[in-house]
C-alpha cells in the first residue's frame, strides 16, 4: 500500500498550484477553476484518509465535496457572467465597489 | 402589584402613541401620560415605607420574582419604592405630563413616534427608580438611553447627530465602567449573597462580606469598585470634567427633551451615586470626601464660571446644571442628614426648576426662532407672561428663598457646614456656596439683556404673547416650586428618614 | 381681651395680598390696584398700633408657628429651621414705621404714577405689595434663617421696583447691580447663617435658647456649643460669625464698599426710592445688627469693625453728596451717609441711638424723597436742580415740608435729626476714647455734620430759593391731595419724633421720664428678658469693657454740653456756609474750584469703575474658562473620537476590494498560525 504521506504530498501540490492561481490570476475564470484544484486537493486528502483508516466517511465527503463543487461551479458561472455583463470584463481586479 | 402596573401601563402607553396618529398623538399621550402622574400621587398617598430601603428599611409596594440564576446567584424582577425613590417617581411623572404639553408648538413631524419615544423613556426612568435588583436596573439604565438618542437625533437642531452620538457614546462607555465596577464587587462578595437584589449587596457589604478575590485585598477591590462607579456616575450627573456632552446634548434637543434631560436624566446619575457609591461604599466615600468634595466645589464654580460665558441661553441653563449638580456632590459626600437629605431635595428642586428654565426658553424660541443673548432685546414687552415666568423661574434657580431650589440649597449647605466626616468643610461649603452670587450674575445679565430694555429683533414676523398650552406648563411648574420652597416637608420628611441610615453609613469620631 | 399677637401674621399678609390681588386682577381694578394696596397698608398700620398698644401694656411675644424643615445636626439633636414670630419693643416700633410709610408711599404713588399717567400699574402695586410683605415678614422675623429669607425676599422687591421701567436701558441694569451687588453682600449673611446654625443648631434670636443666650454662657464657660471649626477660639469664631452676618448688612445698607448699587437705584419710581431708603430695604440692615445686637455685644472687634465702616461711610457719603447735580442723587448719598451713622453708633454699643436715628431717619428721609418726587412731578421729570429754583412760592406745602426734613436731616435744634444724631456722636464719643477704631468712626461722623448740613442746604437752596431758572421751573405742574397729605403727615413728624428721647435735656435739666424711647427699649413697659437696653449695656461691660471712659476729667453734664454744640455748631457752619454760597438769585457751580477733587467726587471715587472693571475681568475669566473648556477637556473627548476615527480609516485600508488581497491575507494568516503553532508546538527543534 502506498503509504499515506505521498498522498498528502500530492494533495498539498494540488493545493499549492489552486492557490497560486488564485493569488496569481486575475481572470476570474482562472480563478474558478483553481478552487476547483483546491477542492480536489481536500478530496484527494479524505480519499487518501479512508483508505488508510478504512473508513468510508471520507469516502462519502469526498463525494459530498463533488456534489458541492458542481453547486459552487454554477453560481460562481452565474456569478462570473454578472461580473461580465456589467464591467464588460471578467478580470477581478475591476470591481472594488466592496472596499471599505 | 401597582408598581407592576405603573410601569406597564406607562409601556402600553407608549406602544398605543406610537401607532397613534400624529394628528392627536400629543394630546393622546398627555392624556394617557396623566395616568402615571395620579398613579404616583396615588402611591405616595399609600406610601409607608420606613428608612432606606437599600440598608434594610421597609420597602413599599414591594414585588419581587425570580427571574434567573446565574452563577449561583438569582436575578429577580425587584421593584418597591423608599423615602429617596418615591420623590423622583413624582417628580417624573409630573414632568412628563407638562414636557408632553410644551412639546404641542415645537414639534411639527413624526409626532406619534415623538410622543411614544417620550412614554417610553418614562417607563423606562419609572423603573430606573423603582428597581432594587440590579440587573433589572441596568436593564432600565441602559433603555433610557435609547429614546433619548433618537429624540435628539432625529428631532433636534442642526448638529443633532453629533450631539445625540457623543451623548450616546459618552454615557454608554460610562455605563460600561460603572457595570464592571459593580461586578467586581459582586465577584469579590463571593457566597455571601445569593442575589443580585441591592438590598442584599448593600448589607453584606456592611456586614463585611467583602473577600479576596482575583489576588486583590477586599479593601482594594472596594475602593476600585467605587471608583469606576463614581466615574461611570459622574458622566451622567455630570461633574466636570466629564460633562461636556451635556451643553451639546441640551443646545440640540427640542425644549421638552432638554427639559426631561435636565429635569430626570441627570437625576439619575446622582440618584445612582447615592444609592451605590454613597450607601454600598460609605467608607470609601468617606475616605475620598476630600478629592470628591473639591470636584463638587470645582463643578459649582467652574459650572457658573462657563455659563457667565455663554451667549446661547440654553447653553447658560445647560451649564448652570452642572454647576447645580455640583451642590447635590457635596451634599452626599458630607454625610449628613440634613446633607445627604438636602441632596436628594435637590435633586427635585433643580429638576422642577431647571425644567421651568428650558421651558420658558423654548416658548421664547418659539416666538423669536432665536435663543441667541445678543439676538433680542425687550422680550418683556411682547411676553410679558411669559417673562414674568421665566424671571421667577431664573430667581428661584439663584435660590431666591420660599422657592424650592433654596430649600435643597440651604439643607445641603447646613448640612455641609459642619460636618464631621469633611475635614475643612466649612471652607468647602463657603467656597460653594459662592456659587450663589456667580449664579445672580449670569442670570441677571442675560435677562438685562434679552428681556429688558427696548425692544429689538431683527425679524420679518410678528413676536406676539404664546399661546395658552405654552404657558400653562410654566404656571404650573413654577406654582410647584413655589409650594416646595413653602413647605418643603412634604418631600423632606420622607427623604430624611431614609437618608438617615445612609448617614449612619459612616462612623466619625465627633 | 383679644389678643393683638393672633393677629401679627395678618400684618404681614395683607400687603402680600395686595400684592396677589394686584398681580392677578390689577388691570380690572380701579387705580390698577392702588385701594388694594392702601387699604392693607393702613389695615397693616392700624394692626401694628394695636401691637404696639399691646407691647406698651407690658407683653410680649417669641413664638414658633411653623417648622419648614427638621433634620439631624451635629450633635445629638435636630436642627430645625422654623419660622416665628418675635414681637419685642424693638419690633414693634420698627412695625408701626415700616407700615405707616409703605401707607403714605401708597398713597403718595397715587400723584406720582397714576396721575402722571404710568403704565403697567398693577406690577407696581404689587411690587409695592410684596416689598413691604417681604419687609414686615422681617422685622417680625424670630430667627436669623427667616429673617435671612425675607432679608432676600425684599432684594427681589427691590429689583423688580427699580427696574420698573423696564422698556429703558437704565433702569433693568440699576435693578441688575442692586440685586448683584447686595446678593454678594448676602452671601456672607448666607455663610453666617449657616454657621450659626452649625455652631448653635438653632438661629432664634431671643429666648433662652437663643443663639445670642449660647453663646453668653459658651464665652462664660457656663454652657457649651455644638460645633467649632477645627482648634479656633470661641471668641474668634463668634468674631468671625460677626463678620460674616455683617456682610449682608454692608450690602443691604449699603455701606462701604458695597454702597454703590444705591445711587443707581435712583432709576426707579420716587416713591419705591423712599420706601427703600427709608423704612424696607436699607434700613433691614441696620435693623438686623439691632435684632442680634445680643450677639453681637459679645464680640468688641466686630463692633469697632461696624463703628469704623460706619463712621466711613458716614463721611465718605457725604463729601460725594456734595458735588451731585441731581436732587434724587442728593439724598441718594444722604442716606448712605444716614445709615453710616447708625452703624457707627450701634458699633459705638448705642443699641438706642442707633433705633432712634433709624426712626428719625425713616420719617425725615420718606419726607424728603416724597418732597423730592413732587418737584419731580411739578419739573415734568427733570431732576437736575440747576434748571430749578424758586420754587419756594410756588410750592409752599412742599417748600415747608421739604425744609423741615432738611433741617432735621441737617440735625439743626430741635428738629428730629439733631436728637438722634447727637446722641450717637455723644454716646461714639465717650466709649471711642477706650478705642482707636471707634475714636476714628467718631471723628468721621463728626467731620460729616458740616458736610451734611452743607450738602442738604445746597439741595434746598438750589431748587427753592433764587430764580426760576428754567421754563419748568417758572410754571411747575401743580400736585394733588395725595402729595401733599403724605409730606404733611411725614413733616410734622420730622419736627416732633426726636421728641421722645430728649436724654440730653433729661440729663441737663435733671427731667425724668423724657427718655421714653430708652425706657421703651429697656423693657420698662415690658418685653423679653435679654433683648433690652440694659441687658445689652451689662454684656457690653463685660464683654467689651464699653464702659464711659474718664470724659478727660469733665463732668457727664458739661460733656453732653460740649458734644451737643460742637455737633449743632458744625451744623450751622454747613448751613452758613451752604446759605452763603448758594441762597442768591442766580447760583454759581462752585465746586469746578475744587478742581480734580471734584471729578473725583463726581465719579464717585471711581468705585463703580473698580467693580466694572471687577465684573469685566469676571467675563474675562469666564471666557478663558470657556475656551479652557471646549478646547482643552471637551478637546480631550473630541479627540478621543477622533483618534478612533483616524486609526479606524488606517486599519480599514486594509480592505483593498481585490479578491486576490483578500485571498493572499487569508494565505499569510494560514502560514502565519501554522508557524506560530509550530513554534510553540516544538516542530522546528
Amino acid at each position: 500500500m502506498v503509504p499515506p504521506e505521498w498522498y498528502l504530498l500530492l494533495a498539498a501540490g494540488v493545493f499549492c498550484i489552486g492557490l497560486f492561481g488564485v493569488l496569481t490570476r486575475r481572470d476570474a475564470l482562472y480563478f474558478l477553476m483553481s478552487v476547483e484544484l483546491m477542492m480536489n486537493a481536500a478530496n484527494i486528502n479524505f480519499v487518501a484518509f479512508a483508505l488508510y483508516y478504512g473508513d468510508l466517511t471520507g469516502q462519502v465527503f469526498a463525494l459530498f465535496v463533488i456534489a458541492l463543487a458542481a453547486a459552487e461551479v454554477a453560481i460562481g458561472i452565474g456569478i462570473i457572467l454578472v461580473l461580465y455583463r456589467n464591467f464588460g470584463d471578467t478580470d477581478v481586479t475591476v470591481p472594488t465597489e466592496m472596499r471599505w | 402589584m401597582i408598581l407592576e402596573a405603573f410601569i406597564a401601563f406607562t409601556f402600553v402607553a407608549a406602544l398605543v402613541v406610537m401607532v397613534a396618529p400624529d394628528e392627536w398623538a400629543g394630546k393622546l399621550a398627555f392624556g394617557l401620560s396623566l395616568a402615571p402622574f395620579l398613579g404616583s400621587l396615588y402611591l405616595w398617598s399609600q406610601f409607608d415605607a420606613v428608612g432606606n430601603a437599600l440598608t434594610g428599611g421597609t420597602i413599599a409596594f414591594e414585588s419581587r420574582i425570580e427571574w434567573l440564576e446565574v452563577g449561583g446567584r438569582s436575578i429577580s424582577w425587584f421593584v418597591g419604592l423608599d423615602g429617596i425613590s418615591l420623590p423622583l417617581v413624582v417628580l417624573t411623572t409630573f414632568l412628563v405630563p407638562l414636557a408632553i404639553v410644551s412639546a404641542w408648538t415645537p414639534i411639527d413631524t413624526r409626532q406619534s413616534q415623538f410622543y411614544g419615544l417620550l412614554l417610553f423613556m418614562e417607563a423606562n426612568l419609572l423603573g430606573v427608580f423603582a428597581a432594587l435588583d440590579f440587573f433589572l436596573w441596568f436593564i432600565f439604565w441602559e433603555a433610557v438611553l435609547v429614546p433619548m438618542y433618537f429624540l435628539i437625533g432625529v428631532w433636534g437642531g442642526p448638529r443633532r447627530k453629533y450631539a445625540a452620538i457623543k451623548f450616546f457614546v459618552y454615557t454608554n462607555a460610562a455605563s460600561l465602567l460603572m457595570f464592571i465596577g459593580f461586578m467586581s464587587l459582586t465577584f469579590a462578595l463571593g457566597d455571601s449573597v445569593s442575589s443580585f437584589g441591592l438590598p442584599e449587596i448593600t448589607q453584606a457589604i456592611a456586614a463585611g462580606g467583602l473577600g479576596t478575590w482575583f489576588g486583590f485585598e477586599a479593601g482594594t477591590i472596594a475602593m476600585a469598585a467605587f471608583l469606576a462607579m463614581f466615574l461611570g456616575f459622574a458622566v451622567k450627573v455630570p461633574i466636570v470634567p466629564v460633562h461636556t456632552w451635556l451643553p451639546d446634548a441640551h443646545v440640540e434637543a427640542p425644549t421638552p427633551v432638554s427639559v426631561l434631560l435636565a429635569g430626570v436624566l441627570l437625576k439619575m446619575g446622582t440618584y445612582a451615586l447615592l444609592r451605590f457609591n454613597f450607601t454600598m461604599l460609605p467608607d470609601q466615600a468617606s475616605a475620598l470626601a476630600i478629592p470628591i468634595a473639591a470636584i463638587a466645589v470645582i463643578s459649582v464654580i467652574y459650572g457658573a464660571m462657563l455659563a457667565l460665558a455663554q451667549k446661547d441661553l440654553k447653553r447658560i441653563v445647560a451649564y448652570s446644571s452642572v454647576s447645580s449638580m455640583g451642590y447635590v456632590i457635596l451634599g452626599l459626600v458630607v454625610f449628613t442628614e440634613y446633607g445627604v437629605g438636602g441632596a436628594t431635595f435637590q435633586m427635585v428642586a433643580h429638576g422642577l426648576i431647571s425644567g421651568l428654565m428650558f421651558m420658558a426658553v423654548g416658548v421664547m424660541y418659539n416666538a423669536t426662532h432665536t435663543r441667541m443673548v445678543g439676538d433680542m432685546s425687550g422680550m418683556a414687552d411682547r411676553m410679558p407672561v411669559t417673562v414674568g415666568i421665566l424671571v421667577a423661574g431664573a430667581f428661584g434657580y439663584m435660590g431666591l428663598p420660599l422657592m424650592a431650589g433654596f430649600a435643597g440649597e440651604f439643607f445641603i449647605f447646613v448640612g455641609a457646614f459642619g460636618a464631621p466626616s469633611l475635614p475643612y468643610a466649612p471652607i468647602f461649603t463657603a467656597l460653594a456656596m459662592f456659587g450663589i452670587v456667580v449664579v445672580a450674575g449670569y442670570l441677571l445679565a442675560a435677562m438685562q439683556k434679552t428681556l429688558f430694555g427696548p425692544f429689538r429683533l431683527e425679524t420679518d414676523y410678528e413676536v406676539g404673547r404664546a399661546p395658552l398650552h405654552d404657558v400653562a406648563p410654566l404656571a404650573v411648574l413654577l406654582a410647584a416650586i413655589i409650594v416646595l420652597g413653602v413647605a418643603p416637608d412634604i418631600f423632606f420628611e420622607m427623604i430624611r428618614d431614609a437618608a438617615g441610615p445612609v448617614v449612619e453609613g459612616v462612623s466619625v469620631d465627633v | 381681651m383679644v389678643d393683638a399677637f393672633a393677629y401679627v401674621p395678618a400684618i404681614v399678609l395683607l400687603p402680600f395680598f395686595s400684592f396677589v390681588v394686584a398681580l392677578a386682577a390689577g388691570r380690572y381694578l380701579p387705580k390698577g390696584g392702588a385701594f388694594g394696596g392702601i387699604a392693607a397698608t393702613a389695615g397693616s398700620s392700624l394692626l401694628s398700633l394695636w401691637v404696639l398698644a399691646t407691647v406698651a401694656g407690658g407683653e410680649a411675644y417669641n413664638e414658633t408657628i411653623y417648622t419648614w424643615a427638621s433634620a439631624g445636626g451635629i450633635g445629638p439633636t435636630d436642627i430645625e429651621l422654623t419660622f416665628g414670630l418675635l414681637i419685642d419693643p424693638l419690633s414693634a416700633l420698627m412695625l408701626v414705621i415700616v407700615t405707616l410709610v409703605a401707607l403714605l408711599v401708597h398713597v403718595f404713588s397715587l400723584g406720582y404714577m397714576n396721575d402722571e399717567g404710568e403704565t403697567g400699574l398693577p406690577r407696581y402695586y404689587a411690587g409695592l405689595g410684596l416689598f413691604t410683605a417681604s419687609m414686615l415678614g422681617f422685622v417680625v422675623a424670630d430667627n436669623l434663617l427667616m429673617a435671612f429669607m425675607f432679608f432676600e425676599l425684599v432684594g427681589l422687591c427691590s429689583y423688580l421696583l427699580i427696574g420698573f421701567h423696564f422698556r429703558e436701558e437704565g433702569p433693568p441694569s440699576a435693578a441688575k447691580k442692586a440685586f448683584l451687588v447686595t446678593r454678594f453682600g448676602d452671601y456672607f449673611f448666607l455663610v453666617g447663617v449657616v454657621a450659626v446654625l452649625a455652631t448653635f443648631g438653632t438661629a432664634q434670636f431671643a429666648g433662652d435658647g437663643s443663639f445670642p443666650a449660647l453663646a453668653d454662657q459658651a464665652l462664660s464657660g457656663a454652657g457649651d456649643v455644638a460645633w467649632v471649626p477645627g482648634g479656633l477660639e470661641l471668641g474668634t469664631w463668634f468674631t468671625i460669625i460677626g463678620l460674616l452676618v455683617l456682610g449682608g448688612v454692608v450690602g443691604k445698607s449699603a455701606q462701604f464698599p458695597l454702597h454703590t448699587w444705591l445711587p443707581d437705584a435712583m432709576e426707579g419710581p420716587t416713591p419705591v426710592s423712599a420706601l427703600i431708603h427709608a423704612a424696607t430695604m436699607v434700613a433691614a440692615g441696620v435693623y438686623l445688627v439691632a435684632r442680634m445686637f445680643g450677639f453681637y455685644a459679645l464680640t468688641p472687634t466686630t463692633l469697632a469693625v461696624i463703628a469704623f465702616v460706619g463712621g466711613f461711610t458716614a463721611l465718605f457719603a457725604a463729601t460725594m453728596g456734595v458735588v451731585k447735580d441731581e436732587l434724587k442723587q442728593v439724598l441718594a448719598y444722604s442716606t448712605i451717609s444716614q445709615y453710616g451713622y447708625m452703624m457707627l453708633a450701634l458699633g459705638a454699643g448705642s443699641y438706642v441711638a442707633a433705633t432712634f436715628h433709624l426712626m428719625t431717619h425713616a420719617f425725615f428721609k420718606a419726607l424728603l424723597f416724597l418732597g423730592a418726587g413732587a418737584v419731580i412731578i411739578a419739573m415734568h421729570h427733570n431732576e437736575n436742580m440747576w434748571d430749578m429754583g424758586g420754587l419756594k412760592e410756588r410750592m409752599p406745602v412742599t417748600y415747608w415740608t421739604f425744609l423741615a426734613g432738611s433741617l432735621a436731616l441737617a440735625g439743626i435744634f430741635p428738629f428730629a435729626g439733631f436728637w438722634s444724631k447727637d446722641e450717637i456722636l455723644y454716646e461714639a464719643f465717650v466709649h471711642g476714647l477706650n478705642d482707636p477704631l471707634l475714636l476714628g468712626g467718631w471723628v468721621m461722623g463728626l467731620l460729616a455734620v458740616p458736610v451734611t448740613a452743607f450738602y442738604t442746604f445746597r439741595m434746598v437752596f438750589l431748587t427753592f430759593h433764587g430764580e426760576p431758572r428754567s421754563e419748568l421751573a417758572r410754571d411747575p405742574e401743580p400736585v394733588r391731595w395725595n402729595v401733599k397729605g403724605p409730606l404733611t403727615v411725614l413733616g410734622s413728624l420730622a419736627v416732633v419724633a426726636g421728641l421722645v428721647n430728649m436724654v440730653p435735656v433729661q440729663k441737663l435739666l435733671g427731667i425724668d421720664g423724657i427718655d421714653f424711647l430708652t425706657q421703651w427699649l429697656n423693657n420698662d413697659f415690658g418685653g423679653i428678658d435679654g433683648v433690652s437696653y440694659s441687658a445689652y449695656n451689662d454684656l457690653l461691660a463685660t464683654y467689651g469693657g464699653y464702659a464711659p471712659a474718664e470724659l478727660l476729667g469733665l463732668s457727664e453734664e458739661l460733656t453732653l454740653l460740649v458734644a451737643a454744640g460742637l455737633s449743632l455748631g458744625l451744623a450751622v457752619v454747613g448751613v452758613l456756609v451752604a446759605w452763603r454760597l448758594y441762597n442768591v438769585a442766580s447760583p454759581t457751580e462752585h465746586t469746578a474750584k475744587l478742581g480734580g477733587i471734584k471729578d473725583v467726587l463726581y465719579n464717585n471715587y471711581y468705585l463703580d469703575e473698580l467693580q466694572v472693571w471687577t465684573a469685566y475681568r469676571t467675563e474675562d475669566a469666564a471666557g478663558g474658562a470657556d475656551t479652557f473648556d471646549q478646547g482643552i477637556i471637551d478637546g480631550v473627548v473630541n479627540g478621543t473620537s477622533s483618534v478612533a476615527l483616524a486609526a479606524g480609516s488606517r486599519v480599514r485600508r486594509i480592505q483593498t476590494g481585490l479578491v486576490t488581497h483578500y485571498a493572499a491575507m487569508l494565505t499569510l494568516g494560514l502560514l502565519a498560525l501554522l508557524v506560530a503553532l509550530g513554534v510553540s508546538g516544538g516542530w522546528f527543534l
